[in-house]
């Protein structure tokens, strides 16, 4: 697990405050009105020049700027920093127009290219029927 | 990979390039299987994050304070597959089924394809996300899953109960098992390939 997630846990995610996610977005959502919100699957990156301000970050800007040294999608950044999905698209909008992040929006025509489809086949054909002794739960 | 594949936005420098992402969906009724199946073939243990469902009623959260949405948080379990440096598989599982619905285009917009979990024991818990997947054409396949290897029906009785389409498979798996798991997913992809022509 790379640095800057909480360490798992049993609990992954405790009741969330409502309120609280909402206050760092300064109550904008995520919102249909503007667009189709940006896939849950979409990767987010940062860039040199989000890395060199890290420090000067507010706390979930520094988290998810921090965290994206190692891309990653919206839903993974929203659950390894306990934030709301619509929080974290809000947050990401924002670290990219400040250009400390970039954002990867899947191209729908893209992924459903037959080849795309092809790769994706072959590599789960190549997973082997058993995970072997490195599970621990179940 | 080609620069068509995700329309980058932001011009800033960055060290590492995203591989492109994909999904599949896994849906079903409540404790059906949907997390155990997504961590049996997962490299990661199952994450959860909590999104945001819009619903038709007025409900009492928080979430109601903000303008024009009504929405309920629900937590999605999901886990991930690396294909290649280039290329992950991501696999939600859809949660709150007994609303499953148009809200649920939020997460599932652009997926490769469904597999929708079947408990034989309570075959109406999966009418919903059937349903879902028949409206909006994505290709899904319907999952027994035998649990104790039993299944207390016949493959033509649920599909029969069920009455889904001639062309949706229909199979027996083990969402414990890797492997079946692994199957039950290929067994959508490649009804996600045909339909592109092969």
């Amino acid at each position: 697990m790379a640095d800057g997630f909480p360490p798992p846990g049993p609990d992954p995610v405790g009741p969330a405050p409502a309120v609280r996610p909402f206050l760092v977005t300064a109550g904008r959502v995520a919102d249909s009105a503007s667009g189709p919100a940006m896939p849950v699957e979409t990767q987010v990156v940062a860039t040199t020049a989000g890395l060199a301000v890290l420090d000067r970050l507010s706390f979930e800007q520094h988290d998810i700027v921090a965290a994206c040294r190692i891309p990653q999608s919206l839903a993974e950044l929203a659950a390894r920093l306990r934030l709301h999905l619509n929080v974290v698209r809000v947050l990401a909008e924002d670290l990219r127009e400040a250009g400390q992040l970039t954002v990867h929006v899947p191209d729908f025509e893209a992924t459903h290219d037959s080849s795309v489809l092809r790769r994706v086949i072959d590599g789960l054909r190549a997973i082997p029927d058993s995970r072997g002794v490195l599970r621990d739960t179940d | 990979m080609t620069p068509t594949d995700s329309l980058t936005r932001g011009t800033g420098r960055t060290a590492v390039r995203p591989p492109l992402p994909v999904k599949m969906v896994i849906a079903g009724g409540f404790g059906v299987g949907k997390t155990t199946a997504v961590g049996s073939i997962s490299e990661i243990e199952p994450l959860t994050t909590e999104a945001s469902i819009t619903e038709v009623a007025a409900g009492v959260d928080d979430l109601s304070l903000t303008p024009r949405k009504t929405t309920t948080t629900v937590a999605m379990d999901f886990g991930c597959i690396t294909i290649d440096p280039t290329l992950k598989l991501y696999l939600f599982g859809t949660p709150g089924q007994e609303r499953f619905g148009f809200m649920w285009d939020d997460i599932v917009e652009g997926a490769l394809g469904g597999l929708v979990i079947v408990d034989t024991r309570r075959l109406d818990d999966c009418y919903a996300a059937v349903d879902y997947f028949e409206h909006k054409g994505i290709p899904f396949a319907v999952a027994i899953n035998a649990f104790d290897g039993k299944v207390e029906h016949t493959l033509d009785e649920v599909r029969w109960a069920l009455d889904v389409a001639e062309g949706t498979p229909l199979v027996v798996f083990d969402a414990r098992e890797r492997g079946s798991v692994r199957d039950a997913l290929l067994v959508v992809l490649e009804l996600a390939l045909a339909r592109n022509g092969g």
